[in-house]
């Protein structure tokens, strides 16, 4: 125990005994300014929780009448209360901010899919334009063909190349046909320019929440990007099951393993581009499990809730 | 609050002094319980009371809080009314946005009374003062 919280626990137990002899606001107000200094302090609900179990126990006094004993445990509860007031706080805030975040996120993908529309859609019929005009032109003036059609393979290699973009940006077949045939798309991109076999098994059909499908297809890409840079792999498999509720997704590979010492702390994770994964897994109340043995390839097991917590909160509430 | 909303009592505590900020939580307390809120709002009703007459203290030197009995309908509320003569707040907007201050960043102070109580506004101008309305329902 360090100094300042030997001398919270001091000034608590101090209170508390005050307070089970004469109740009054004083003693709550103590209990209150006590608990948002722990605060403050960095200290967290358990350590409030422990700093008025050791009052308790200090304080504790033969068991009286009934009512004497009805009184006192009131009298504790509502000490208990004001001291973790200042917790309430701070937690509907982190509550708060946490739905903001969400919400924030949900934007950005909007976004994201208005900038890959606009870019497929809209610079596509201005390229198509161009490519007419040229054809006039050429018409026009039969012995500009050379350079015509060089003009025509720089506006092909843009053409290729914002499509590659509007994609990366956000897969309509994402959109329009669900999770599994954009995985399945994905992994044909994936095998044709890396050489990489991909088996996909899932016996889920139909469509989940979008922010499910976005997030699990942003997790596999990542999953297979790693695989295709670290793992030396010829082989990975992704499965995605449901079960009571959740969503399970795994991606394994027969490559080199990744060392258990390596992939277990934060640092390394960012190399090996797991810190993504793990924020979005964490953003929406999932787990992320990586089983790796060296030469015995690596899999990374996410699990999802199919239904968010706030939907799930707001219904119950 | 709404229209139709009817005030029925009210108590007020001049605050200065620490003694002053217990006095009001002692007031809000009361009108909280005698109301009928349960030990935990009127707890948390006492936590608001707290963070606005410790602004009060800190930044305005004095002012007063203010208990009213509300009403609308069937329904019965507590309103906390926090009013000072000091400085005022140059920019509410980010005075009510977490991480303004030290208090804030850890979901305390305005934006945490914000938080605490179904209904709040806050009026500043400066130079001349800074009023603060919070009121909780009973559900």
């Amino acid at each position: 125990m360090n100094l300042s919280l030997e001398e919270l626990q001091r000034e608590y137990t101090s209170a508390l005994r005050q307070h089970l002899v004469l109740s009054d606001e004083v003693t709550f107000q103590a209990a209150y300014e006590i608990g948002r200094r722990a605060l403050v302090e960095g200290m967290g609900v358990l350590d409030m929780a422990a700093i008025f179990h050791r009052a308790m126990v200090a304080v504790s006094t033969p068991a009286g009448t009934a009512r004497e004993a009805a009184r006192r445990f009131e009298a504790l509860e509502s000490f208990l209360l004001e001291s973790l007031s200042p917790f309430e706080m701070a937690h509907r805030g982190a509550r708060e901010a946490n739905t903001a975040l969400h919400r924030q996120n949900e934007v950005l993908e909007e976004q994201v899919k208005r900038i890959a529309h606009e870019v497929h859609d809209v610079a596509g019929q201005l390229l198509a334009s161009a490519h007419l005009s040229l054809a006039q032109m050429q018409k026009k003036a039969p012995q500009l063909r050379t350079g015509i059609a060089e003009v025509r393979r720089h506006l092909d290699r843009i053409e290729e190349q914002m499509r590659r973009l509007s994609h990366e940006l956000r897969p309509t077949v994402l959109d329009d046909l669900g999770l599994l045939p954009a995985i399945r798309f994905l992994s044909e991109g994936v095998s044709m320019r890396s050489g990489l076999q991909v088996r996909i098994e899932s016996p889920v059909v139909g469509r989940l929440r979008p922010p499910l499908e976005i997030a699990l297809y942003r997790i596999v890409q990542e999953a297979l990007t790693n695989v295709v840079k670290h793992a030396r792999a010829s082989q990975v498999h992704v499965g995605v099951e449901v079960h009571d509720g959740w969503i399970h997704c795994r991606v394994g590979d027969d490559g080199i393993g990744v060392d258990r010492s390596r992939a277990s702390a934060g640092a390394p994770a960012t190399g090996l581009g797991l810190i993504g994964i793990r924020d979005r897994v964490a953003s929406l109340g999932g787990t992320l499990k990586i089983e790796s043995g060296q030469d015995h390839g690596t899999e990374l097991c996410i699990a999802l809730p199919l239904e968010s917590a706030h939907e799930s909160s707001r219904r119950a509430g | 609050m709404g229209e139709g909303v009817r005030v029925e009592q009210e108590s007020k505590v001049r605050v200065e002094t620490e003694a002053d900020i217990v006095l009001a939580r002692q007031q809000g307390r009361a009108i909280a319980r005698d109301l009928g809120f349960t030990l935990g709002n009127a707890t948390l009703i006492a936590t608001a009371i707290s963070e606005l007459a410790r602004n009060i203290v800190q930044y305005a030197t004095r002012g007063e809080v203010i208990l009213k009995r509300i009403e609308n309908g069937s329904q019965k509320g507590l309103v906390v009314i926090a009013r000072d003569e000091g400085p005022g707040i140059n920019d509410v907007r980010r005075a009510m946005e977490d991480g303004f201050s030290t208090s804030g960043r850890l979901g305390l102070g305005l934006p945490g009374v914000r938080r605490l109580m179904d209904e709040f506004n806050i009026h500043s101008e400066v130079g001349k003062g800074t009023t603060v309305t919070a009121s909780m329902w009973k559900s």
